[in-house]
């Protein structure tokens, strides 16, 4: 509670903005330790997905009833934290929310790096990755399929626009101020601050770019999560067939990614010395926002799970009771509870929105987020329309293969060496756009 | 050596016990079991026993007293083994009729009649009572080279089949008596249009009307089989036509016309039109931006 005791009468002048976002840039204490790390746990990774490519999908747990299995409920996940990108820099951003300046960069970052490993995962899950254009050659438009490649792809262009443009006036000072970095950067700098010299027209010029684009991801962003849940939607199995997928996938991604997002501020915040920029104010908006994203959420739970549990239609009755009471009725329960009925409970009161508590629930949320996927994928594939004549007992069942698991693991792993890599080469909060902000005057020079 | 036939023995008794232990699992009454078949042991009913048996039994029990039975714990009872048909006649109707773990019920899947007419087709094989089985009047002659001529009355879509056989003079004579089928091929199978008592007549002759309102293909043609319904006493004779006779029909492909299940041509055009029309519109947006940023720099020089 004392970290943030003095921000109040902190004097903000343009070099202390600029010094105190651009160290951590150029001190990478621990950083090379953790990034082998990551660069252990993807060859790990990698090895396993060699094994899989090698020896087929057979190594996965996935059998004929359990088609969709680890991998996809990752997938949905994965989707699902990158939507924050649209929830904070675009609709919070077009709606003229200030508070959201400093952190809406990060937000920018998680939503790159998750829809880029989304994309992948996606790749990972296929028998013949070789084949992956095929969904473009031979792609059938009334397909889901087909839709969702595509929506992935632009939502990815999208977020890294979204990523750079704001960044131009940043990248801008990082070319000049930054001395030490390696020459490879430098000229990555140069290039993408686009000659930028803050003049007027520059500037007006620049924000009706990134105007269009904010306006131009809100469709975007929420055809990628609706298009994403059409692939469970346009089938009839039990537990998908339902109307509200679309809109009900959206308020869990907007879950997951506030979730992501908070926990992603509170590390900034702490190892980037960042006190002064990402406030107790951010998080306590933050926990407001999750409040309202989760009641939300809530309020197409009961829909999605009550109206058909009143009604119990014969092969609903199945899932669903396999839901409430059955084998998934701890891993249902346990995300619902966890990941939304208590962080509401606790979220309401100020002294939960402060950050570490913020953060301890943030973890518990994105958690049950992801084990909300798996039980939203995986059960329902357990009960086909069509069960098979003497099937064999280990089709009945699915739990995941240690390949299935440590590929995974990877998808995870990539997804932070992206947020490092990000963050430690371009600076994590808008220098140019807080100046701005607090009313101080700067200069770009070339 | 000595200690695996122990084992064996051991396991043998096991079994026999288990056997036994499971085989007074059924519970007939005493009633059930005076149960007679009030049908006579005829070719005819044995036959149609025989029909009702294949379709409806012979996937697990197999053929009787070949012992080709599917591999299933507990193993299917090879019905035509003189163990199982110590058993009275109620018992088997009894065991047919409620079944019990993997034997499916068959009350309500067959009538009383098709389960009576299997137990007499079963009865075939009982040496005890195979001279009960009640011999047919008329007795062919033995004759060689059996086969089916067919002809066709289009006009009135009847089919007259002539069974003759070879005889041991050189002349060809009628088979009396004696079970035809009539099969079409559909999509899936084959379609029986011989009706009831499709026996031939003493001239070895048998009229069949073919069904009046049967879709067949554009031109109408049909692909027809005749054979001998029973294959133990002539061997598989059979002849195949291809003909006129049934209603010429223009299917209709639903991959044909535009739909959500179409191929990837055949997209209703609606969904295309969304689809392009969004990622034109989209990625000029995108490529518009982009374009701009560009200009970035060239603002960069008025200042």
């Amino acid at each position: 509670m004392n970290d943030n005791t003095k921000s109040k009468e902190t004097t903000f002048t343009f070099d202390k903005i600029k010094q105190d976002v651009l160290r951590p840039m150029q001190n990478h204490k621990g950083l090379e330790l953790w990034i082998v790390f990551l660069i252990t746990v993807i060859s790990v990774g990698a090895w396993a997905y060699y094994v899989q490519l090698r020896d087929g999908l057979a190594v996965t747990g996935m059998r004929d009833y359990v088609s969709w299995g680890l991998y996809i409920a990752n997938f949905v996940f994965f989707v699902a934290v990158s939507l924050v990108g649209m929830l904070i820099s675009s609709i919070l951003g077009l709606l003229k929310v200030d508070w959201i300046a400093p952190i809406s960069r990060i937000a920018e970052i998680i939503a790159v790096a998750f829809v880029a490993v989304a994309g992948l995962v996606i790749v990972l899950d296929m028998g013949r990755p070789d084949r992956v254009l095929n969904v473009l050659i031979h792609g059938r438009f009334q397909s889901p399929i087909l839709w969702d490649v595509t929506v992935i792809t632009t939502y990815l262009v999208i977020s890294s626009l979204l990523l750079i443009l704001p960044m131009i006036p940043d990248l801008a000072i990082c070319k000049k101020e930054i001395k030490t970095a390696p020459p490879i950067l430098k000229k990555l700098y140069a290039i993408l601050s686009f000659g930028y010299t803050n003049t007027p027209e520059q500037h007006k010029h620049l924000h009706k770019m990134i105007r269009t684009l904010m306006v131009l991801i809100v469709p975007v962003g929420l055809a990628i999560h609706t298009v994403t849940s059409w692939l469970f939607a346009a089938t009839l199995r039990n537990g998908w067939d339902t109307t509200i997928f679309g809109p009900y996938f959206v308020a869990g991604a907007f879950v997951a990614g506030s979730a992501a997002l908070v926990i992603a501020m509170y590390f900034f915040r702490v190892n980037y010395k960042l006190k002064d920029y990402i406030t107790e104010l951010h998080f306590d908006k933050m926990g407001k926002l999750m409040v309202a994203v989760c009641l939300v959420y809530l309020y197409f739970n009961v829909n999605e799970f009550l109206v058909p549990g009143y009604k119990m239609k014969s092969g609903d009755s199945v899932h669903l009771k396999e839901l409430f009471f059955g084998s998934w009725a701890i891993m249902f329960w346990a995300s619902q509870l966890l990941g939304n009925i208590l962080p509401i409970m606790l979220m309401v009161n100020k002294r939960f929105r402060m950050p570490k508590p913020m953060m301890i629930i943030s973890i518990f949320v994105i958690a049950s987020a992801w084990f909300k996927r798996y039980v939203i994928v995986i059960p329902t594939m357990l009960h086909p329309h069509l069960p098979i004549q003497n099937v064999p007992d280990h089709v009945k069942h699915y739990f995941p293969s240690s390949v299935e698991i440590t590929v995974t693991v990877l998808s995870f792993a990539l997804a932070l060496l992206i947020i490092t890599v990000l963050s430690k080469i371009f600076p994590v909060v808008p220098i140019c756009e807080i100046a701005d902000q607090k009313g101080i005057d700067y200069k770009i020079e070339e | 050596m000595k200690n695996l036939s122990t084992i064996l023995a051991t396991l043998v008794l096991v079994f026999a016990f288990m056997n036994s232990a499971s085989a007074e699992d059924w519970k007939v009454s005493a009633t059930a079991k005076k149960k007679l078949n009030p049908y006579e042991l005829s070719k005819k009913n044995i036959s149609t026993g025989k029909k009702v048996y294949q379709t409806n039994c012979k996937s697990c029990h197999g053929d009787p007293t070949k012992a080709n039975m599917l591999p299933l714990v507990p193993v299917p009872t090879d019905l035509g083994s003189q163990n199982f048909l110590v058993q009275s006649d109620g018992e088997i109707y009894h065991k047919v009729k409620v079944g019990k773990g993997a034997m499916p019920t068959f009350e309500k899947t067959l009538n009383d009649e098709s389960k009576w007419m299997v137990i007499a087709y079963l009865r075939s094989f009982d040496k005890n009572k195979k001279k009960a089985v009640v011999t047919k009047a008329v007795v062919n002659p033995e004759v060689t080279d059996v086969k089916i001529e067919l002809n066709v009355d289009t006009e009135h879509k009847k089919l007259n089949a002539h069974l003759t056989g070879l005889k041991k003079n050189g002349k060809r004579a009628g088979l009396e008596g004696v079970e035809l089928s009539f099969l079409v091929k559909r999509a899936f199978g084959q379609l029986d249009v011989s009706g009831e008592e499709a026996y031939t007549d003493a001239k070895g002759e048998l009229v069949v009307q073919f069904p009046t309102d049967l879709p067949g293909d554009r031109e109408g043609q049909v692909d027809l089989t005749i054979k001998i319904t029973d294959e133990d006493e002539y061997g598989l004779i059979e002849e195949k036509r291809v003909l006129s006779i049934a209603v010429p029909t223009n299917p209709k492909n639903p991959l044909d016309e535009r739909a959500m299940w179409g191929t990837r041509a055949n997209a209703p055009i609606w969904i295309i039109a969304s689809y392009v029309l969004g990622v034109i519109g989209i990625w000029s947006v995108i490529f518009l931006v982009l374009f701009q940023v560009f200009q970035l720099s060239k603002m960069r020089t008025k200042s």
